[in-house]
């Protein structure tokens, strides 16, 4: 079965007819063809596909997508204009936040929901935040240093 | 994708959700956070042939309260109860254990209705509501009811819910100035489910204390321990509690988590901790729960 919803995805208005079945995580994907959320588990567990929804995080593939008419939905592409980083991005890269690239764009979003949050977080707040997001490369120690060195680059611009 | 297909009806009120509820009684599944819900129909463990949002129904949002009782709506999610400061301050049992629910993720799109509704023994409000005495309001479109934990969880993901009612509220008695209280839960790692959770409310002077116990039986398991506290915190008081906890504990069920020995043991050592660590934080100020 098919529904009309009417979601605003970061920041523009859409219209999209919806298979009742689809995950948002999917729609995003393969209708909007926003695929910097990436899907992993498909039943909650990884954290692949966080998004804002409504300025919460949440795992896309445990929302349906008939269900998001007259919410606000915020991917990992709106972040930073196309071809600039976000600086909690920039801290990943430079601190070596990642490896395989998975698990990214949900620590992202987690990281930048926390810091929205708490631009002061100690290290227990941040292991906290990403509790919800499964990273199988790095160990998570450069993803905490990436976040930490990402909220000090936030609060000094913010002074500037 | 979830393979089987359904019909999805998002409806704007209480009212027109309970019509949904009395037209398709017994095909229909509710879906309010979807934390548990969507996994297990994209699992195909649940196939409904009707499936009824509650995500766009404000007056399910609700806090209310009273003097004597704090009302919360279904659909508020576990980071709003954790969040909201009269539950922190009038019912702070109840926020402690939704702040411990899941992950970030899961406490900002999960509800404390659904939760209590799908009633998995070792989930957080079953044993933290049922410690607290509360009710349990269920509408359907004849009639309302309120129900207590002992009557509104019947079995293993089981309650008294009719096909055609909805769980719309729960009812929290506001808990006394200076109670101590406490939430603790065994689990192998951050975010994973709980194995067993332990919930205790101690007021002031050991007046009155109740220890909750989940994950070690059907339904949540409620002991009024106020005897045992009656001369304070001695280790021997503790003791008892153990023993208490691990006897009531008898119908724990094996699985791949733990055995029911083990479950068993594990009610001893979390009643023990919980009642400790409520009455280590009796007195202190009003109870509230720290951020």
């Amino acid at each position: 079965m098919k529904q009309q919803v009417g979601p605003k995805v970061n920041g523009v208005a859409r219209q999209i007819l919806v298979d009742t079945r689809a995950k948002l995580a999917e729609v995003l994907r393969d209708e909007l063809r926003l695929t910097g959320t990436h899907i992993g588990c498909g039943t909650g567990s990884c954290g692949a596909c966080t998004v804002l929804l409504d300025g919460k995080t949440v795992k896309s593939c445990c929302v349906l997508a008939a269900d998001v008419d007259g919410c606000e939905i915020m991917t990992v592409e709106s972040l930073a204009e196309p071809g600039e980083l976000h600086p909690i991005q920039l801290s990943f890269a430079e601190h070596h936040g990642l490896q395989c690239g998975f698990c990214t764009p949900g620590m992202i979003l987690s990281a930048f929901q926390l810091l929205s949050d708490n631009p002061t977080p100690d290290e227990t707040e941040i292991r906290h935040a990403i509790s919800g997001n499964l990273c199988r490369c790095t160990g998570y120690q450069f993803i905490i240093t990436a976040i930490q060195a990402a909220a000090k680059k936030l609060n000094n611009e913010a002074v500037e | 994708m979830i393979s089987a297909e359904f019909r999805f009806e998002t409806p704007k009120t209480v009212a027109e959700a309970l019509a949904v509820l009395e037209a398709h009684a017994g095909e229909c599944k509710v879906l309010a956070g979807g934390m548990t819900l969507l996994p297990m129909m994209t699992l195909n463990l649940l196939q409904p042939s009707v499936l009824v949002s509650l995500n766009h129904i404000p007056e399910l949002s609700g806090i209310e309260e009273s003097e004597d009782v704090v009302r919360l709506g279904a659909m508020l999610r576990h980071e709003a109860v954790h969040d909201s400061s009269v539950v922190r301050v009038r019912a702070p049992l109840v926020s402690l254990a939704a702040g411990s629910i899941g992950d970030v993720q899961v406490r900002n799109r999960g509800t404390i209705g659904g939760s209590l509704a799908h009633a998995e023994p070792a989930a957080d409000y079953p044993c933290a509501t049922a410690t607290l005495e509360a009710r349990f309001r269920l509408d359907s479109q004849s009639q309302h009811r309120w129900l207590s934990a002992g009557e509104f969880f019947v079995d293993v993901m089981t309650t008294a819910l009719a096909p055609d009612e909805l769980l719309t509220q729960v009812e929290i008695p506001v808990s006394s100035p200076g109670a101590g209280c406490a939430h603790m839960r065994l689990r192998r790692v951050e975010g994973a489910f709980p194995i067993v959770v332990a919930s205790s409310i101690v007021e002031p002077g050991y007046r009155r204390a109740r220890l909750g116990l989940g994950g070690v039986g059907a339904r949540p398991i409620v002991l009024d321990v106020t005897d045992e506290l009656r001369d304070g915190l001695a280790p021997a008081a503790l003791a008892k509690i153990g023993d208490r906890a691990h006897a009531a504990a008898d119908g724990a069920l094996d699985d791949l988590n733990a055995s029911s020995t083990y479950r068993r043991e594990m009610a001893r050592v979390y009643s023990q901790r919980a009642v400790r660590a409520a009455v280590s934080n009796m007195h202190t100020n009003s109870g509230e729960v720290p951020k």
